[in-house]
């Protein structure tokens, strides 16, 4: 068999973000995978000791777009951590809240590229307009699709009053019959969607853990780890967060874990608003940050997001630094494309749900 | 085949796209846009200078006040400068209009002057502070509290120690 060298990237494998693989080919199989990353490094790490705390929470949320509240969530929890600051109890449900419709957005999303990466654009569209819903829900509330400026140091800059809760519940109402009707049926029965994806891309549970991988990825493979239910932040012990796996390892095992998340953050921002205790919102109005260092993490959509940061008792970071999920889940690619069909390499690749501008910052 | 019904469904649903700009696009009220600036109610602080992230709001001590700029193209519109603005002077307005010919882009500006206080007695030049300010400092003034409250502190001392702002 005829053996060659292919480069796949670094424009638009799945997503338009930039990856470089050198795959080596045998035939229609893939042998082997070297990953060039570093594209998109645009020194924001560097950027946030050279910004005041206040201005890296706008810098912080703009790492990247999808998971764009869990980096200054993480960040917030550190400085408050080092700080002392008790963050008030609306301010953790509305925060959990912000957490869990960006989890619905960055899930759908994800599964609609799938959709679209296997030719099935009708269902792409139709997931990305069930979509939608959350879109305008998070324009409405926060006031912006993606970046929704919800976390301050000490508490959050936004309210849900009771009109609000109405709109959302009704949002809500109206995203989960499509969701739970429509598209999860046919994410499990369509044939087009299952020959593509069923079987292809596999990682079992202990490659997982050698890899240290996180998230939708490694629940797909039946790790059921989660930040949520492992080491709970905000107010996420007293929600009995339901950690979805799947035991197959494959492409649509992924998408199966994201489609179901979706539906449980539908169940957790009920519950939320449900129960939000009335309070203030934010700790009060300028935080002294003392000098201190402190670890944080939450699940953003793609796993575990870690924080870490160094203050020095001005209002200027001496070091802030995050591991994303994205980071070991990449690396695992070799070990879920090789063997492979070229022709899957984009699907794999979107099973990973990759944030490359997460990764290289 | 489950799809097909999903598809005449949409089918007539019809578009789910905006008509936009053919009719109006639903502005939510809370819709992060372009920055307003109150210069009434400005305190000088430059909390909001200090907070921006792009670098979008300038404040200048000039002979006449503080001259305020702010940049829209620059802003982000993360909305931290009207989180910690005391007095709400300055917001984010629901308004998105904000695209413009590429020779019109230093122009997109805005600049305005908070202008000093002078002391009713002396005359001393004094930070700029408007009623909203008294009214988060003493929730709400009397009309003692207005005579002294454009006083610099000495003479605000002395108007206070004599009883003539009694
Ligand atoms: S919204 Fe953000 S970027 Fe815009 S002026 Fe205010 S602080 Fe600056
Ligand atoms: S606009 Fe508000 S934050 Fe900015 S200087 Fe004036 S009072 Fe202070």
């Amino acid at each position: 068999m005829k053996s060659f060298e292919m480069p796949v990237g670094p424009l638009h494998v799945s997503l338009e973000e930039p990856m470089y693989f050198r795959i080596d080919v045998e035939g229609e199989e893939v042998a082997g995978i070297e990953i060039t990353a570093g594209h998109v490094h645009r020194g924001i790490e560097y950027l946030t000791a050279k910004r005041n705390i206040y201005q890296n929470l706008a810098l912080i949320e703009r790492v990247c777009s999808l998971c764009s509240n869990s980096h200054p969530q993480a960040y917030c929890m550190g400085l408050e951590k080092i700080a002392g600051i008790e963050v008030p109890e609306r301010a953790q449900y509305l925060r959990v809240i912000a957490d869990e419709i960006k989890r619905a957005a960055s899930n759908m999303f994800n599964v609609a590229i799938l959709a679209h990466i296997v030719g099935f654009e009708s269902l792409f569209m139709h997931v990305m307009e069930a979509r939608e819903i959350m879109q305008d829900t998070k324009e409405t509330v926060f006031g912006n699709r993606m970046d929704l400026a919800a976390n301050v140091i000490g508490g959050v800059k936004f309210d849900i009053a009771e009109d609000r809760i109405a709109y959302v519940i009704a949002q809500l109402n109206r995203l989960e019959p499509i969701l739970v009707k429509e598209i999860i049926p046919l994410y499990e029965t369509n044939s087009s969607i299952l020959s593509r994806t069923r079987g292809i891309g596999l990682i079992n549970r202990d490659q997982c853990i050698d890899y240290g991988l996180m998230g939708p990825v490694a629940r797909g493979s039946g790790y059921a780890y989660d930040v949520r239910s492992a080491a709970p932040y905000a107010v996420y012990d007293r929600l009995d967060v339901d950690v979805i796996t799947y035991p197959d390892g494959d492409v649509w095992s992924r998408a199966m874990v994201r489609l179901k998340e979706v539906v449980e953050a539908i169940r957790l921002m009920r519950l939320c608003l449900r129960e939000l205790p009335e309070g203030p919102l934010t700790s009060g109005p300028l935080p002294f940050i003392p000098a201190g260092e402190a670890i944080t993490k939450v699940e953003a959509p793609r796993g575990e997001l870690i924080y870490y940061l160094k203050t020095d008792g001005t209002d200027i970071p001496a070091r802030v630094k995050w591991r994303v999920p994205t980071y070991m889940n990449w690396d695992a690619l070799e070990v879920m494309m090789v063997g492979g069909r070229i022709s899957d390499i984009p699907l794999i690749v979107n099973s990973i749900d990759p944030c490359i501008s997460c990764t290289e910052r | 085949m489950a799809f097909l019904k999903i598809l005449f469904d949409n089918l007539r649903k019809g578009p789910a796209t905006e008509a936009f700009p053919f009719g109006e696009a639903a502005t939510p009220d809370a819709y992060r846009g372009k920055v307003t600036f109150d210069e009434t109610n400005c305190v000088g602080c430059n909390m909001c200078e200090h907070v921006c992230a792009g670098g979008a709001i300038r404040f200048s001590e000039q002979e006449d006040g503080l001259h305020f700029l702010i940049w829209h193209n620059t802003c982000i519109s993360c909305g931290l400068c009207a989180h910690y603005c005391p007095t709400k002077a300055i917001k984010l307005s629901n308004d998105w209009h904000l695209s413009h010919l590429q020779e019109e882009k230093y122009e997109q500006v805005d600049h305005a002057v908070v202008p000093y206080r002078h002391c009713t007695s002396c005359g001393e030049r004094l930070q700029p502070g408007g009623p909203m300010l008294h009214q988060l400092a003493f929730k709400g003034t009397n009309p003692r509290s207005q005579r002294l409250m454009n006083m610099c502190p000495d003479c605000r001392r002395k108007a206070s120690y004599s009883g003539e702002a009694l």
